[in-house]
């Protein structure tokens, strides 16, 4: 793959990978035909987004070539490092003329080189690793609820919240007013924190097909970085919701760029704070051991099974865990291991409290045996302590 | 027992976010105490722990264009009120540039000072954020816990030089020292001292004039008898200084401070109704 | 107490005593050397040197010529201490470190000799201060013996062009390596962290290259922890002159222009890092 990004596109990217680093520490890219990729997940699989960039954003663009039978390489980096790259947003804009981004699959290189003013290149050769596709299940069609605003009165709406906030409560009221709060644990807490709610009336809206009565409750992180990127890019926001319990889908259109972010949200046993935690992890089903394959395998499954969603007619997300994490420190992470992969999938450190469904299926992950068994478990929760 | 306000003024609004930030800076917790005229923020800390107390006050008058409350009886028309300052300086934060703000007593789940603030938005439409802070209330036998505290016996009362000078010199000493020796006289000349193993500082302030109380029967009244260079020196927790010089957001047209020698020094800072009284015991 | 009541007598000798009606041409350039807490001050008729070392192979010159100072007298042949330089800047910014227009710190400083304190007279608006900092034996300077005339390679460039690319280093690559060549890559800097490796590349014709003096291709690698402090310096400078000895140490010196265009010197020495075998180059 190689694509080349001039001027003030440098930063729409760079935007973007500030955007991306909210959600997860790797980045995957994936070329397509259609354009090229870069998506992440967070460690519980709660929260994906993905910024596909079509050819027309680059003043080149080469996916490179697939056989009849290969897939166009993918590959994930460590988001820090990707980011180390674009952390400036100022000087990338003041001093890079032109960005190279170059996968070099054979000399296990990811090159990024910016032609910068006076002369100067900056060359950065990445490690990666080879992955398959990374990619939620989700559909906006099905989603009963559809806003879209500008980015703007989002972002004029969530200042009212502090940043150290886990998760607000989106509301549909009377009257098609949209209310933001922010979600309150227990009842215990309620007396001691400051519950905040905004209310916009319809009209601030571009449109509002909203269930009355429906209400959502996701994380605000992540949703923070979706928006400063809309704002900056002066997009309108489309916000797909379903019931609680079911994922918030975030997206952004554009003539050479299309965004997705998806949120898993708090389901309504849980948002109305009466289930005791538990650690959702121990009512697991073992996956059955054959299949202990990694996650992004399971994932490029979903992708090719899409029939598979006979089983639950809606997008219950549960999350394969493939076999007992064997830990292992991130920062060790070898060039060129590829079999490190395997392990991956798991989520070692996620807090064994049970918060946030996953967004990835369970059940799709064992051919010819279709979900339901499984679809039910809540399987990964939310880490936002990591943050 | 209700109580309900509103400002609609903006510049009243940015006013009483500033009082408001200056408390949230000096107190995790306090006492919002409503009278008929007046509002006070309260924070007493027992002065044998060492900590330092705090009294503001300020007229309703001056801020609110609505301002109606009912205390527990007519004889005892007051609200006392505990609440976490730092949750009503946010919730104005992000009202500054409001169409109004409504504060009221309210007891839904729990006793609550709810903050409505109408936003501007479209000619048509409006945008409203509603901010819960919840609130104890304070029983009438507990109310003796707030008084006023009494003006110090000082030795030296002298007016503060420029704020912003003296906060950066208290800054840096705070980076050499953990305590300050803060002294002044009756010739308007103050000093502040700090020494350590490694270096001293001393920064001298005068001409800075020292405020008549006359009328009050006060050491003041025998300064004639008094030494006029004899300087009453107190030493003081460094911190505690350096936030009231940091934290205030009074804009004062008056500051003054009252020093009785070994046992306190009596911070006033003064800007048209509103006054706010900062007491730190002195280190023995 | 008026100021001229805290000054010292004038029939007093000092070792050294200095008055200076900006105190921040001074704190501005011991703040990009201050990456230790302690300094060691040397002044003689030309001026003061201010230098910190750490972990035997970094030392950061400080350079404020006599000619800065209003008033600047040494007695001896030469006066030297050792003092906090934490505490002495603390000091020297008591009326805050910012420059308002139209507001400047006077200082004057004086130090009677071994053993006594170093004493400063500090006054901003009819508000005086005054600082007694205790001094120390003076400990032994590392001496690099860079001298100009065994110089392999030497690049001037505006400080502007290494600016970013200091802010921006890998810190979690150990080492920093320079390559200089009369050939292509010409003024090379790399880093090679967790996440790989990065490559910096200044053409010989950029605009930003004010000399270009390379004779041979020297690469060398010096730890990024210990060169990472000279950021402060690049930060205030307007020019800095990069050479090279055949050893492969390395001189930095920052061209630094003060608030009323006089220049002075920041100089970084550095230790090759010798950790590295051929085959890593």
């Amino acid at each position: 793959m190689k694509c080349v990004i001039a001027g003030g596109n440098v930063k729409v990217l760079g935007r973007a990978v500030h955007s991306l680093s909210r959600i997860g520490d790797e980045l995957y890219l994936e070329p397509t035909e259609s354009g090229l990729s870069f998506r992440a997940v967070n460690s519980s699989r709660s929260a994906f987004a993905s910024f596909l960039f079509a050819p027309l954003f680059f003043q080149l663009y080469e996916p490179g070539s697939a056989g009849p039978d290969t897939e166009l390489f993918r590959c994930k980096v460590h988001m820090k490092s990707f980011l180390g790259i674009f952390r400036s947003l100022p000087s990338l804009e003041k001093s890079v003329g032109k960005c190279l981004i170059l996968l070099k699959p054979r000399a296990s290189r990811l090159v990024l080189q910016l032609h910068c003013k006076y002369g100067v290149t900056k060359t950065h050769n990445l490690a990666f690793q080879e992955c398959e596709r990374l990619q939620a299940v989700f559909d906006t069609q099905s989603c009963a609820s559809r806003l879209c605003a500008p980015a703007r009165l989002l972002a004029e709406a969530v200042v009212h919240f502090p940043l150290t906030l886990a998760e607000v409560t989106l509301g549909a009221g009377p009257g098609g007013k949209i209310s933001l709060r922010n979600y309150v644990e227990d009842e215990a807490e309620l007396s001691k924190t400051m519950v905040t709610e905004l209310w916009l009336a319809e009209e601030e809206f571009q449109s509002v097909a909203v269930a009355p009565g429906s209400h959502i409750t996701f994380c605000l992180k992540e949703f923070r970085g979706l928006l400063s990127f809309a704002e900056a890019s002066n997009l309108p926001l489309t916000i797909h919701f379903d019931e609680p319990g079911r994922p918030v889908i975030f997206t952004l259109d554009d003539t050479v760029l299309e965004v997705h972010l998806v949120l898993a949200t708090l389901s309504d046993a849980e948002s109305s704070s009466q289930s005791p935690s538990t650690n959702g992890v121990s009512h697991l089903p073992a996956p059955s051991d054959d299949f202990a394959d990694d996650l992004e395998s399971y994932m490029a499954a979903i992708e090719t099974s899409e029939g598979c969603s006979e089983g639950p007619p809606s997008p219950t997300f549960s999350l394969h865990i493939p076999r007992p994490a064997k830990s292992k420190p991130e920062e060790e992470e070898e060039e060129e291991e590829e079999e490190e992969e395997e392990e991956e999938g798991a989520v070692p450190g996620t807090p064994p409290h049970k918060r946030f469904r996953s967004l990835f299926f369970g059940s799709v992950m064992t051919p010819g045996r279709p979900g339901p068994a499984t679809t039910q478990e809540v399987l990964a929760e939310d880490s936002d302590g990591e943050s | 027992m209700r109580f309900r306000a509103k400002i609609v003024d903006v510049a009243c609004l940015s006013h009483f976010s500033r009082i408001v930030n200056t408390v949230a800076k000096l107190a995790k917790t306090c006492i919002l105490r409503l009278t008929v005229c007046k509002l006070y923020f309260i924070l007493s800390d027992k002065v044998a722990n060492g900590g330092a107390s705090l009294w503001c006050e300020l007229s309703q008058g001056n801020f609110f264009d609505e301002f109606q409350m009912e205390g527990v009886a007519a004889e005892h028309n007051e609200i006392y009120l505990e609440f976490v300052p730092e949750n009503l300086s946010r919730a104005l934060k992000t009202a500054q540039s409001a169409k109004a703000v409504k504060i009221k007593l309210t007891n839904k789940h729990c006793p609550c000072l709810r903050v409505a603030v109408e936003l501007p938005s479209l000619p048509s439409s409006s945008r409203i954020v509603t901010h819960d802070i919840p609130v104890g209330v304070i029983p009438r036998r507990m109310w003796n816990d707030f008084r006023e505290p009494s003006v110090p016996d000082f030795d030296v009362s002298i007016y503060l030089p420029v704020l912003k000078t003296m906060k950066s010199v208290v800054e840096r000493m705070k980076n050499l020292s953990n305590f300050i020796v803060i002294e002044a006289n009756l010739s308007g000349e103050m000093n502040l001292k700090i020494e350590t193993d490694l270096v001293s500082v001393t920064t001298h302030f005068k001409d800075l004039g020292n405020p008549p109380w006359a009328s009050e029967d006060r050491c003041q009244s025998s300064a004639q008898g008094k030494d006029l260079e004899s300087m009453a020196e107190a030493c003081i927790d460094i911190k505690k200084l350096q936030q009231l010089l940091a934290g205030q957001q009074v804009n004062p047209t008056k500051a003054l401070c009252n020093i009785a020698r070994k046992r306190i020094v009596h911070f006033i800072l003064l800007h048209e109704e509103v006054s706010l009284q900062y007491f730190i015991p002195a280190i023995a | 107490m008026p100021f001229s009541a805290q000054l010292p007598a004038s029939g007093e000798r000092y070792a050294l005593s200095a008055s200076l009606d900006n105190a921040r041409h001074l704190s501005s350039l011991l703040r990009a050397v201050h990456f230790q807490d302690y300094a060691t001050c040397l002044a003689t008729a030309s001026g003061l040197r201010v230098t910190v070392e750490d972990a035997k192979c970094i030392q950061a010159n400080a350079f404020i010529q006599a000619e800065i100072f209003q008033e600047f007298s040494v007695q001896e042949e030469s006066v030297m201490f050792r003092i906090s330089l934490s505490v002495l800047l603390d000091c020297l910014t008591i009326f805050g470190s910012s420059s308002l227009p139209g507001t400047s710190t006077a200082l004057r400083m004086c130090y009677r000799g071994y053993g006594y304190p170093l004493m400063l007279f500090l006054e901003e608006g009819g508000v005086v201060t005054v600082c007694k900092i205790n001094t120390q034996e003076p400990e032994e300077l590392l001496d690099f013996d860079f001298c100009s005339t065994k110089v392999v390679n030497k690049i001037i460039l505006q400080s502007e062009g290494l600016r970013e690319a200091f802010a921006e280093l890998d810190m979690t690559s150990e080492v920093l390596q320079i390559t200089m060549s009369p050939d292509k890559p010409y003024f090379r800097l790399s880093t090679f962290g967790n996440a790989g490796s990065a490559h910096l590349d200044y053409p010989r014709d950029s605009d930003l290259m004010e000399a270009f003096h390379c004779n041979q291709t020297q690469t060398n690698r010096y730890k990024i922890s210990l060169l990472k402090p000279s950021t402060k310096a690049l930060a205030l400078s307007c020019k800095v002159s990069i050479r090279t000895d055949a050893q492969g140490f390395l001189s930095l010196q920052y061209m630094i222009r003060n608030e009323d265009g006089q220049i002075c010197f920041v100089e970084y020495y550095c230790c090759p890092d010798e950790d590295i075998t051929e085959a890593e180059l």
